[in-house]
């Protein structure tokens, strides 16, 4: 990958937003069809959260790949080969539209400030995120993500607690707890709220599973590792309050029913962090700035972004891969960040073949066959999950906005119906999350209070920029959007052959 | 198996192999950091338990480590940045935020 620290004149080919599997696959794939390709991405290092890595003096102690995706290290080997322009640290804001029939620009802020890249298509390739679940206690320093678990130990060599508890009910959570117990964690229990697969499930997901057997044979390791490690694995129980003052001192659990009602009474466990694992929410603000159709897929991820089966979206120049698409995993997500590199390729007149798209999309049917089973095993119940805050539970954590809060406006105000009109009324989404902590907590509340569906309750609206930039910067930004558009070619940019290497 | 070390009450480094420690200004105080470390990364190993306290005097610290949070934006060297998202570099002048109106700062 070539570093390139600015860029403001030319329009780019494609920009990708995320540098995970979803969006390498597709700079590879155009790249290889001789596209101009820029790949944007948050972090220092390319490979999204599921290849996160130490950098700097951290690499000394070597890093493990994560199992099941033997296919990781060449994707990154090959990334890094790669002419691709790369822009680390770099967030992107949202896309700018010019006069009719001028490029899309990406407005993204770096290290060098705020830029705009004009490009003839966008993939959005952003990813997932932890689901937060609103419960008493949440906001208290010490209560974290599955993920966020997972990324200091990977990238940072920390353990987030001595005395970890983690709770969920994503098979995730299960390899955190086995690589925190690795790196000497006391893990005082593992606590998921429905039965873990069993033999019988395991053995129907396999057939559904080429390629994955190693990931559920990872899974299952790790539960023999757990136990032999003495690590207690609870079923069937949900967090019912973080317990502490300034910072987790434990926390309060009971058994729950098959709806996820708390059933038994409440016992309590000693722990320094809580590690919550439930499923993830595809991160969609930037399609949905870009003004990218969506629906509610609660299984699936929340609000995902709908696509014509070729990774196309309702705008014509923005594509879309991976979990932002629905949140199906890595495998998925490399398979069809392949295709929307080559339709990419393809609508921008570069030659691809038949037989080539033939195969990305086998290749994207048979990962689905996986992470359908994945989805219907795992899907989150988001009612049984909504329940657990209480009226002085924060479900904002940006604005400290209760679910008591979010209730009354939603009774002093019959008129409104939808989670955007709820956030307008009680700042709930108005801070610096911009949203993405609280949307489907209040979405759910308002589909209890109005009986209306989540389809018509809607996702919040997503603004320019759709994460926060300090205001110098936005002032810079306007500037970018009030520029006149640069001179779009008339035909996209020639498309060179590629030496061989970079064919993927 | 490797127990943690250098850590604060409640997170704390793996052992093994680290590149070069400095020292980063937290709020007028040291904390170590070693290369390749994130600000947020060296601020829990170091003991911070609060990166933000808001208006009504709760302690927040980081929540998402991936950058969708907010939770852990801190002031470094006067730019507002994600500290999870930072690499920690030697002489870090970092701030935490703090929303409560000045009297009612003394408390916490």
């Amino acid at each position: 990958m070539t570093a390139e620290s600015r860029t403001t004149a030319g329009v780019h080919d494609l920009v990708v937003v995320g540098a995970g599997p979803a969006g390498l696959a597709a700079a590879l794939a155009a790249r290889a069809r001789g596209l101009d390709v820029v790949v944007v991405d948050e972090q220092q290092q390319p490979g999204g959260q599921i290849f996160r890595r130490p950098s700097g003096g951290l690499t000394a102690a070597g890093h493990r790949w994560p199992a099941g995706y033997p296919w990781g290290p060449d994707l990154l080997a090959r990334a890094a080969a790669s002419d691709v322009t790369w822009r680390p640290r770099t967030t992107a804001l949202g896309v700018l539209r010019g006069e009719a029939g001028t490029p899309l620009r990406l407005a993204v802020s770096g290290p060098d400030g705020p830029d705009a890249l004009a490009a003839h298509r966008l993939l959005v390739a952003t990813g997932a995120y932890d689901m937060p679940v609103a419960l008493p206690g949440w906001t208290l320093p010490g209560v974290v993500t599955a993920g966020a678990a997972q990324g200091l130990l990977k990238s940072q060599r920390v353990l987030v607690g001595h005395r970890p508890v983690l709770v969920g009910a994503h098979p995730l959570l299960l390899l955190v707890a086995d690589q925190l117990v690795a790196a000497g964690a006391h893990v005082a229990e593992v606590v998921l709220a429905r039965g873990v697969p069993g033999p019988a499930e395991a053995v129907r997901a396999l057939p559904a599973a080429p390629g994955h057997v190693g990931l559920l044979a990872a899974s299952t390791a790790a539960v023999g590792r757990l136990l032999r490690a003495g690590v207690r694995i609870r079923t069937r129980t949900l967090p019912t309050r973080v317990l502490g003052e300034d910072r987790v001192e434990g926390v309060e659990l009971r058994r729950v029913d098959s709806a996820w009602r708390p059933v038994g009474p409440a016992r309590t466990v000693a722990a320094d962090a809580v590690v919550l694992g439930f499923g993830f929410h595809a991160s969609t603000e930037l399609a949905r700035q870009a003004g990218c159709a969506t629906r509610w897929d609660g299984a699936g991820g929340g609000w995902v972004v709908t696509h014509d089966g070729a990774q196309r979206t309702s705008v014509p120049d923005v594509l879309v891969a991976g979990e932002p698409a629905g949140v199906r995993g890595a495998e998925q997500a490399r398979a069809e960040g392949h295709l929307a590199g080559l339709v990419a390729a393809r609508d921008l007149g570069a030659a691809v073949t038949g037989r080539d798209l033939d195969r990305a999309h086998r290749a994207v049917a048979r990962a689905r066959r996986f992470s359908d089973v994945v989805q219907r095993v795992f899907a989150p119940d988001l009612t049984g999950l909504t329940a657990l805050a209480t009226p002085g539970t924060l479900v904002c954590r940006c604005e400290s906005v209760t679910r008591a809060t979010v209730e009354r406006t939603l009774a002093a105000n019959p008129h409104v119906s939808t989670a955007n009109a709820v956030k307008l009324e009680c700042r709930t989404g108005m801070g610096t999350c911009q949203g993405r902590y609280c949307e489907a907590t209040v979405g759910a509340l308002v589909e209890r209070a109005t009986g209306r569906p989540m389809d018509q309750v809607g996702p919040f609206t997503a603004h320019l920029p759709v994460k926060p930039v300090p205001l110098a910067e936005l002032a810079a930004l306007g500037e970018l959007a009030a520029a006149p558009p640069e001179p779009a070619p008339s035909t996209p940019a020639p498309c060179a052959p590629v030496p061989a290497t970079h064919l993927p | 198996m490797s127990g943690a070390v250098d850590g604060g009450p409640r997170a704390g480094r793996v052992a093994g192999p680290r590149g070069a420690g400095f020292a980063l200004r937290v709020d007028g105080r040291d904390v170590t950091a070693y290369d390749g470390e994130s600000i947020a990364a060296a601020l829990l190993a170091g003991g911070v338990e609060a990166f933000r306290t808001t208006a009504d005097g709760e302690a927040r610290a980081p929540f998402c480590h991936m950058g969708t949070c907010f939770e852990c934006v801190v002031r470094v060297n006067g730019r507002s940045l994600r500290a999870c998202l930072t690499p920690a570099t030697p002489g870090d002048d970092v701030g935490r935020v703090d929303e409560r109106e000045p009297d009612e700062r003394r408390a916490g």
